[in-house]
């Protein structure tokens, strides 16, 4: 067997196992020797490799914010989404046809009563006596009725809210629906956090919230400022870094 | 009581009659208190040399608070002096070949900011690769002369005589470039740029609320783009400089300080004005570089510097 079999040999029948004529060629010939040991490693080192890396999600953001502004791409206007054509009699009789099912859901519905009951009392006696002191009271992030708030903000600052995603122009529907998904994520991940760092990430946040939502009111009155169409894209991918950015640092210090 | 009686602590009467010596006791008591952190930073510290062939690269990150810098030399050698200020963060080196990877990783995660500094310094040889991502604190390279990407939230950045192809992202930190030439790429929240005495011939600066300052020569065939969203972009030439501008705002103000110097576009283009946005094309020499200004709703200023 010559030097040119093996390569024949290695390329139909892969590394192992080797024909005994291979082996006996691989006995003498030092060179087919080092290429077999290279071509192991080069295997060894493969399977040694992660199987595949998901792209984080500022690419994929980042990505459709370009598309949607080389209008490449636009987001379907939204439509009900009608999974099956059942009527809402039949499907609520299947749910509740297990007996189990249904004494733990009127358990659960009383229980939420009795709750909506307490916390009613409690409200009506806090507004009675301090209305105005809870309006200044800041409010943690998941007691805020929208998601689209930043953590620091306070009933009476508006302004510091995130834009809502139907503010934005329609071609960017799908950038800042998907933003607005990914900010409580992000924002709660460093809620609790004193570190200047974190606290500079929220108060950047609020600064690149607010310029989105001046030029998303621009454009609402002059559709054709394409100056500030560019300007509204940059910013949608600078807040998708921020917000990774946000959670990447939640996640390593949690 | 009883210790002003044994004659331990005097008696106010006689320390009253010795204000002086007040702020010197101050003092020392506060030298005193402050001496244990002090020492403990100092003696903190990592040293490592590594030798190196052609061009290497440097990888730093640093997620505790400090200041890099990174300064050249002639030597095929890069030395990285670390240090810290308590044991609550640990420095990760290794070297793969010509890539020195360098680490400051927080040991401790409830240990106090005050704890968490790290200080690197780096001597590198000249035509070094640089990628270091910090969160916070001062980024200092001087006469490197290889590409580099740096990434901060909140520290600055201060590059000095640097050269190659500079991309630079911060959140919240400013830019400072002295000097610099080849390409740069800034993009910022609320950070500003500030571009000296540059020699580049692409630069691309993009902030959302900070500022934009260019003060320098454009150079022939360069391509400049400096954009604001809210903040000022400033520009000041020189007389010599050969360029088209193009400056438009959307509802911010054109403040044009050198009117005299920008003639109508030479090239014969004939450039479509929007109704939308207020701004002006004008041209300087012969308008070999390309300017590109624009602000959403801040100020363009132009001024020539001579």
């Amino acid at each position: 067997m010559q030097c040119k079999d093996i390569e024949t040999v290695l390329e139909q029948e892969g590394l192992e196992p080797l024909p005994a004529e291979a082996r006996e060629h691989l006995a003498e010939c030092r060179e087919c020797r080092s290429y077999v040991a290279d071509l192991t490693s080069l295997v060894d080192a493969a399977h040694k490799l992660p199987s595949e890396i998901a792209p984080p999600e500022r690419v994929w953001i980042s990505l459709r914010a370009q598309l949607e502004a080389e209008g490449i791409i636009r987001t379907p206007a939204a439509e009900p989404v009608v999974l099956e054509r059942v009527s809402w009699w039949a499907s609520t009789r299947a749910f509740f046809g297990h007996r189990v099912l249904a004494t733990a859901m009127v358990g659960i519905l009383i229980a939420s009563a009795a709750v909506f009951e307490i916390r009613k009392d409690r409200v009506a006696e806090k507004n009675s006596t301090k209305q105005e002191a809870v309006r200044e009271v800041p409010l943690p992030l998941q007691a805020l009725p929208s998601s689209n708030h930043t953590s620091n903000q306070t009933l009476n600052q508006k302004s510091t809210a995130a834009p809502s995603a139907s503010s934005a122009p329609a071609e960017f529907a799908g950038t800042a629906q998907a933003l607005d998904d990914q900010e409580p994520v992000a924002t709660g991940l460093i809620l609790s956090s004193r570190s200047p760092i974190d606290a500079s990430l929220r108060d950047n946040l609020k600064k690149v919230n607010e310029f989105i939502a001046e030029c998303e009111q621009h454009l609402k009155e002059h559709p054709q400022d394409q100056l500030t169409r560019e300007y509204l894209s940059a910013a949608y991918q600078q807040k998708a870094e921020l917000l990774s950015a946000m959670i990447e640092r939640g996640r390593s210090v949690n | 009581m009883c210790l002003q009686m044994m004659g331990i602590i005097p008696a106010w009467s006689g320390l009253r009659g010795k204000r002086g010596i007040l702020p010197v006791l101050s003092a020392a008591l506060f030298v005193w208190g402050a001496a244990p952190a002090h020492a403990a930073g100092a003696d903190q510290r990592v040293e490592r040399k590594y030798t190196v062939s052609g061009k290497p690269v440097v990888v730093i990150h640093n997620v505790a608070n400090g200041r890099i810098e990174i300064k050249s030399w002639k030597n095929s050698e890069v030395d990285i002096l670390g240090t810290q200020a308590s044991n609550k963060i640990g420095f990760d080196i290794e070297q793969a070949g010509d890539r020195i990877d360098v680490t400051a990783n927080v040991l401790d995660a409830a240990a106090q900011p005050l704890e968490l500094e790290a200080n690197l310094q780096l001597t590198v040889p000249e035509e070094t690769e640089l990628q270091l991502k910090t969160e916070t604190g001062l980024i200092y390279v001087e006469q490197v002369t290889g590409d580099m990407k740096l990434e901060s939230f909140a520290g600055d950045v201060h590059l000095k005589e640097v050269s190659g192809y500079i991309i630079v992202k911060t959140t919240g930190g400013s830019l400072v470039c002295s000097q610099c030439a080849g390409k740069l790429d800034f993009s910022s929240i609320s950070g500003s740029a500030q571009i000296l005495q540059p020699q580049l011939n692409n630069v691309n600066l993009m902030t959302t609320t900070g500022n934009v300052l260019f003060d320098g020569e454009f150079v022939r065939t360069g391509l400049y783009s400096m954009k604001s969203g809210r903040g000022l972009v400033e520009v000041r030439f020189s007389s010599n400089d050969s360029f088209d501008l193009k400056a438009q705002t959307s509802t911010g103000t054109v403040d044009n300080q050198a009117a005299a110097f920008l003639k109508p576009d030479t090239h014969g283009v004939k450039h479509i004005y929007s109704n939308l946005t207020h701004g002006f094309f004008g041209t300087v020499g012969k308008g070999l570089a390309k300017v590109e200004l624009s602000s959403y709703s801040g100020t363009i200023r132009i001024m020539r510097r001579d």
